[in-house]
């Protein structure tokens, strides 16, 4: 009873860390096709004096992917219905030239601003139009959603990786003695600490194929029997093989950072 | 004949408070000597081999053991220089989960000697000790004087340069004491080893010469 409490004190706050890295992986992907949408969706208009292709534009800023010419010959169809067609000329050739422009990622509108300012720096823009109130609101939300996700995580973590700590010093306790008689005989760190390693990494892979488990269900039956709408449309995105991987080589990492935290806390074991 | 141990104005402090317990000692211990020391209770004997083996650095002076001065020495080094030493402590130290076999090979497995050679040690070692059949069981079966005897081969396993020795029949019979003082001879005299052994008081039944060092008013002085 007392080897399977010792083992679930440190199984527990693991599994909650690793939840929490699948949880913002499956956040991250749901979320991307999302956040895509909202990029893809945005344009700014430039105005210009003359002509001018994307690599101009480049110049100016790394963040514009695009650059979509808006044909004058249809803006001036519109406003000049029923004028002659030398008048139509004229203004077709006093007309400025329009371009939608399209950006490489999703940025902050502090970012937006900066890009706009970098445009309007080139004396051949004439205007730069940024649609920020649909684009902001979406933004902040989303940003929102995302900052209170990652904070969720990070304080779990830091409680649970506390509390693992914990209970490896209570493992150290158990193994004093034997670590104490190594650290005589002249025995390295490594050799001292194997013990707290060996019992750390079952649990790791332990703590991983459970989390696993519980993603893969929650995949491949739960999801799609949940009659959600998001479920099922994510359901390939809520867990890949390669997140076993991920959370495995967290957990090494969290037991590694743990084991050398308590075994460095107090060099040697005390007699 | 070089010295395996050499103390030159060697002050030893112990505690937070860094209180004195040996002031300015200066001695030295060659190859294959066997040296008791001994004092009155809480003289420093046992900080004394606890600066032998490293566990305690000395505050001033130098204290140099196997040709490395233990003031200075780094922590691989002193690891290294551990190997070489077989220690003795008077509640045995054993690992009580352990086999008492695993516990005499312990100085082996650090060495990183394969298991082969390993079994092969540890029965010639049972056997010297005269706890053959002892292998398989766990120290907290057998007697203190068996467990001191297990701590006896440990520390021979790897026939160390010098073995210190703490205390090793504070807690046994005159029967096991014995046994133990003919185990700690013999390693001195067919191994060459140096013995340096702290206790309070010296065995009458011992045939070797020895050196005999008295601990008192913080100085180490040689008893003629």
């Amino acid at each position: 009873m007392k080897f399977i409490k010792n083992h679930l004190m440190f199984i527990l706050p693991l599994m909650a860390i690793l939840l929490g890295i699948e949880f913002y992986l499956v956040f991250e992907r749901t979320t991307d096709t999302y956040e895509k949408g909202l990029k893809e969706g945005y344009f700014m208009l430039a105005v210009t004096k003359k002509p001018m292709d994307l690599s101009a534009f480049q110049a100016l800023n790394e963040h514009i992917s695009t650059a979509e010419k808006i044909k004058r010959e249809s803006i001036v169809s519109e406003v000049a219905k029923g004028i002659s067609r030398s008048s139509s000329k004229e203004i077709l050739a006093a007309l400025p030239y329009f371009y939608n422009l399209g950006l490489d990622s999703y940025l902050h509108t502090s970012r937006l601003e900066q890009i706009k300012k970098d445009l309007e720096s080139d004396a051949n823009i004439k205007q730069i139009e940024t649609f920020g109130s649909s684009y902001q609101s979406n933004y902040r939300l989303f940003s929102f959603i995302k900052f209170v996700l990652k904070i969720f995580i990070v304080f779990m973590a830091v409680v649970s990786l506390f509390l693992i700590i914990k209970q490896m010093e209570i493992w150290k306790y158990a193994h004093k003695e034997r670590m104490q008689v190594m650290e005589i005989f002249g025995a390295p760190l490594m050799l001292r600490s194997g013990v707290l390693f060996k019992v750390a990494f079952v649990d790791a892979i332990f703590s991983t194929l459970l989390v696993s488990a519980i993603f893969f269900y929650t995949k491949f039956y739960w999801a799609a029997q949940s009659g959600i709408d998001i479920m099922v449309q994510n359901q390939e995105a809520l867990f890949k093989v390669s997140d076993i991987g991920i959370l495995l080589g967290s957990s090494i990492l969290i037991v590694i950072i743990a084991v050398y935290t308590v075994v460095f806390s107090s060099k040697g074991v005390q007699e | 004949m070089s010295n395996v141990i050499h103390a030159s104005h060697l002050t030893l402090t112990y505690g937070n408070e860094g209180k004195e317990v040996i002031k300015d000692a200066n001695f030295s211990i060659k190859k294959g000597e066997f040296v008791f020391i001994t004092g009155p209770s809480g003289s420093g004997k046992s900080t004394l081999l606890k600066a032998l083996y490293g566990k305690l650095r000395p505050s001033e002076g130098n204290l140099v053991v196997g040709g490395l001065d233990l003031a200075h020495v780094s922590q691989r080094k002193l690891q290294e220089l551990r190997t070489h030493m077989g220690i003795i402590f008077q509640d045995y130290k054993l690992v009580n989960e352990w086999t008492v076999k695993k516990n005499v090979v312990l100085p082996l497995m650090i060495a990183g000697y394969d298991s082969e050679i390993q079994d092969t040690q540890a029965r010639r070692l049972l056997k010297h000790v005269k706890l053959p059949e002892y292998a398989d069981k766990y120290p907290l079966e057998l007697s203190g004087g068996e467990q001191q005897r297990v701590g006896v081969a440990r520390a021979l396993a790897k026939n160390p340069v010098v073995i210190l020795a703490d205390e090793p029949t504070g807690n046994l019979d005159d029967y096991s004491s014995n046994v133990i003082w003919d185990l700690m001879e013999n390693a001195c005299q067919q191994l060459d080893t140096t013995v340096l052994v702290v206790t309070h008081k010296i065995p009458t039944i011992f045939s070797l010469p020895y050196r005999h060092f008295i601990i008192e008013s913080k100085g180490v002085y040689e008893v003629h």
